[in-house]
């Protein structure tokens, strides 16, 4: 098991009811850890919609998840 | 050869165009401007011009070389009349030549434009009925009859005439009172812009100013984004603004576009904007453009803006300003936001794009906008505040975070971060053919349709995308599916490929969003109610 802070941006952060927390996770990527928080927050957002950031730089979905990971999943927004 | 000036008599145009002959130069264009027989609805029989000739040198002068500076020209002189003119003649002329039309024809038109706005040079008009008077220009009547009213009159003119009127270039300016106490347009130099608190900074500078003075920044979409881009950049003294903005005031805007008032409902953002900020700083040359800035429009308003900034609220709009600023290889800022977040980006030639950190475009409806999800007034103002510094980050030549990077901005904990981007790998090439939102595409994806009507021709499966709450409030009759757009895009496979569907919503973003998604997907009839229900409620 790894232990992620995660953050959640826009709509993602309503969905989840929160903006961050701390996860333990059994995830070796970005995309298994979001499909993990999508069935536990009921988060709505597809990933093809979403992008993921690691450590402060956008990330590949596939990307291996190290311990102590901080991972951002943020909407496009579009207001104006 | 000096840039401007006086004459008494009528132009030699043959030796004026010999002094700017030029083997380097492939392209001349001149401007002549003539006394016409009316204004303001009343004949006219010929005018008298007179000018605070050492001023109006000056700024003649002055308005070349910015002209020769600006764009780039090799030669560019105008001279105009001064004394009794009658009509038909010649008034002002300005000739140019560069190694290219474009850049003639540009400065051609700046030199005129400026030296109607800005050279002290009045105008007596000598009607057919024997009356006389001395007219303003628009400008400056504004001016004269806000700061001076009393000087006018007291100057022995008939104050009748001093209004504001609709002239052509050839009638250049006028002004109500006599050439010592009316210096320029800045009446007793009370209302001259003031660039000292910026100029003090050791980033800014009198070289700085002058950066920022050569900047042309084209702003998309004058609202709540726009208006603080607009407002700090015009204050700035940014040469020329462009604002391009399709939509009229609505009430509802207000609470985030502070640059309008209740009174203005109805009327064009872009027209409303360019009025503010010709007050706010008549120095700025701003241009309303009042139409939406698409594929097709937007690269031929660009051609003659440095920075291209992106305050509209959809990603359509979005990504045509993020592949025009790669296509023409200009700097953009660009921001969005939602409720209390923010998301800000500035591109440089060669550097990261939206296409590189959003590869699969976003498409309008997935995510809320300002409408649906709401926003506080502040939370755009902020956004804006930060293009507009980033704007004047990019004139100076200051180094940006903002740069290869999204900055995520949270104004509800207060908390900023920055997430690096990297360039893509072919993005340039890639960015210019993306595009997918071609006009015969949006022509088959959205059509006026009742969905009452459809769904009893037996043509279409209707299929509601609304939230269960938004449902409740205003049912969508007739016989339909009720599948909210989140749950639909999930799986797309629970519709028929071999049916055609109708999609409604309440606005016709969603429905526009799922059937280009859903076609995607291979449902390819499926259709999205143009403008939702709130079209078949204005039917």
């Amino acid at each position: 098991m790894t232990t992620v802070h995660v953050q959640y941006y826009a709509v993602l952060r309503e969905q989840a009811g929160r903006s961050e927390e701390r996860v333990e996770t059994g995830a070796a990527t970005p995309a298994a850890l979001y499909e993990e928080l999508r069935a536990r927050h009921g988060l709505r957002l597809a990933r093809a919609q979403l992008r993921v950031a690691v450590d402060g730089e956008f990330a590949d979905w596939q990307a291996p998840l190290a311990d102590g990971a901080r991972v951002v999943f943020i909407p496009p927004v579009a207001g104006g | 050869m000096s840039g401007f000036a006086f004459s008494e008599r009528p132009l030699d145009l043959a030796a004026e165009h010999g002094r700017l002959a030029d083997p380097a130069c492939g392209g001349y264009a001149s401007f002549e401007g003539w006394v016409r027989d009316f204004n303001d609805g009343r004949p006219v029989q010929r005018l008298e011009y007179e000018a605070y000739v050492e001023l109006a040198v000056k700024e003649g002068e002055r308005i070349v070389a910015e002209a020769i500076a600006r764009f780039g020209v090799s030669h560019a002189r105008c001279v105009h009349r001064v004394g009794d003119l009658a009509l038909g003649e010649l008034a002002v002329w300005v000739g140019v030549s560069a190694p290219h039309r474009g850049e003639a024809f540009a400065a051609c038109r700046y030199i005129i434009d400026e030296v109607k706005h800005r050279v002290p040079i009045w105008k007596k008009e000598h009607y057919v009925d024997g009356d006389s008077g001395w007219v303003n220009c628009e400008r400056c009547a504004a001016v004269t009859l806000d700061a001076a009213p009393g000087v006018a009159a007291s100057a022995g003119h008939d104050p009748g005439h001093a209004h504001a009127h609709h002239h052509d270039a050839a009638d250049a300016h006028a002004h109500a009172d006599t050439p010592t106490t009316r210096p320029d347009r800045h009446p007793a130099g009370l209302r001259r812009p003031d660039y000292s608190r910026q100029v003090v900074l050791p980033e800014v500078g009198e070289a700085g100013q002058a950066r920022i003075r050569r900047g042309r920044v084209l702003v998309i979409g004058a609202g709540g984004l726009g208006v603080p881009v607009l407002t700090y950049l015009a204050g700035a003294g940014v040469g020329a603004l462009g604002v391009v903005d399709g939509d009229v005031l609505e009430p509802s805007n207000l609470h985030r576009q502070t640059l309008y008032r209740l009174e203005d409902a109805g009327r064009p953002k872009a027209l409303l904007a360019a009025e503010r900020l010709r007050a706010l700083n008549p120095e700025v040359d701003v241009r309303a453009y009042v139409e939406r800035a698409d594929r097709e429009r937007l690269p031929a308003l660009a051609a003659g803006y440095d920075v291209l900034v992106d305050c509209s609220d959809n990603f359509t709009t979005r990504f045509v300003v993020n592949d025009v600023a790669v296509a023409l290889g200009k700097p953009a800022v660009l921001a969005s936001v939602y409720q209390y977040e923010g998301q800000l980006q500035v591109l440089k030639p060669g550097g990261a794009c939206l296409r590189c950190v959003w590869p699969d475009a976003a498409r309008d409806g997935v995510v809320g906008n300002c409408a649906e999800a709401g926003v506080l007034g502040p939370v755009p103002g902020v956004l804006g505040s930060l293009q507009a510094l980033e704007v004047l980050k990019l004139l100076l030549g200051l180094t940006t975070p903002a740069e290869d990077a999204v900055i995520l901005v949270d104004l509800a904990t207060l908390e900023s971060r920055r997430l690096r981007a990297h360039r893509a790998a072919g993005c340039a090439g890639a960015c210019v053919r993306l595009p997918r939102a071609g006009g015969a595409e949006t022509a088959v994806l959205e059509i006026d349709v009742d969905p009452l009507e459809a769904a009893a021709s037996g043509e279409y499966v209707v299929v509601d995308l609304r939230e269960p709450h938004e449902v409740l409030v205003e049912p969508l009759p007739g016989p339909h599916l009720h599948i909210p757009l989140d749950r639909l895009l999930d799986d797309p496979a629970q519709l028929d490929a071999g049916r055609r569907y109708l999609l409604v919503c309440a606005r016709g973003q969603r429905s526009r969003a799922a059937a280009e998604t859903l076609r995607g997907a291979g449902i390819a009839a499926a259709y999205s109610m143009r403008g939702g229900l709130s079209a078949l409620r204005a039917r």
